[in-house]
């Protein structure tokens, strides 16, 4: 388990989009919606206070807003099923990698700041994307749980488009 | 008993019928969900004169905007946005939130 601790942030993100050799349950689906969400929440409150670009600034507070929603929606669905969220590998790569990523941003500031909490965002949502279409949907039983991550799935897909076009005007002023 | 149903009756159906040519007066009230980021019915078509409602089903916010013809704002969880219907023509509107959240007013 505490091997991916050790592990370096973007191989985290790999283990964490391939990590189960058989479908999590949705105990186990619930603690990584949860955590996904968390991780982006944290990294967009940084964002909100120590980026310097206003668009980048406006990005992280909408990403506290979007995964804060999804997270009550979450939280309340499975409490409605009795569902108690289980950590399994997955959620604790994903901890451990929000981790990492903190630590690297809070070194950083101004526009070196502003790109790379950009470029984390472009590869968290890719792989939470694809976690979500290859692993959790197809996985998860219940149905109200696969709806949830069906009807959210196109807000995961809009921050990445959008998070892709911060990262091209950032890259422009060079 | 059954009197003071019918009486009810009698003054709610009166009601009704006093209350009907205001309401057509006024136009209609049409109703758009967002729901899971998508505009349900995505294209409207309406009179000037109509209300439209659009009402967020969404865990977060997101905005109707016709840049130039009308702009919510953000519309929070769960909240709701009327629109008088004034200007004639197609207008599309986008979620300024989320890029991938396209609809059209059509105002006949």
């Amino acid at each position: 388990m505490n091997k991916f601790v050790t592990t370096s942030a973007a191989g985290l993100l790999l283990v964490a989009a391939s990590a189960f050799a058989q479908s999590p349950s949705d105990a186990q689906i619930a603690d990584i919606v949860v955590t996904a969400n968390q991780v982006d929440i944290d990294a967009g409150k940084l964002a909100e206070s120590k980026a310097s670009n206003a668009e980048v600034k406006a990005f992280g507070k909408q990403m506290v807003t979007d995964h804060s929603g999804v997270n009550k929606q979450a939280v309340a669905l499975v409490t409605k099923l009795k569902v108690t969220p289980e950590a399994n590998d997955t959620s604790k790569a994903l901890k451990a990698g929000g981790a990492d990523n903190l630590k690297n941003l809070q070194k950083l500031s101004g526009a070196a700041f502003d790109r790379a909490y950009v470029d984390h965002e472009v590869a968290y949502h890719q792989q939470v994307l694809d976690a979500v279409d290859k692993t959790l949907i197809p996985s998860a039983q219940n149905a109200e749980l696969k709806s949830l991550l069906v009807a959210v799935r196109p807000a995961f897909v809009a921050h990445l488009e959008h998070a892709k076009s911060l990262q091209a005007s950032l890259g422009k002023k060079s | 008993m059954r009197g003071v149903v019918l009486a009810a009756g009698l003054v709610l159906g009166a009601a009704a019928l006093a209350g009907s040519p205001t309401a057509a007066a006024a136009g209609r009230t049409h109703e758009v969900a967002i729901n899971a980021l998508a505009y349900v019915p995505q294209t409207l078509t309406v009179k000037p004169g109509d209300v439209v409602v659009w009402t967020n089903q969404d865990p977060f916010p997101h905005t109707v905007t016709a840049p130039g013809v009308f702009d919510s704002g953000s519309i929070a969880a769960g909240k709701s946005w009327r629109y008088k219907v004034k200007q004639a023509g197609t207008h599309p509107y986008v979620c300024t939130l989320h890029s991938n959240m396209k609809g059209t007013l059509q105002v006949e």
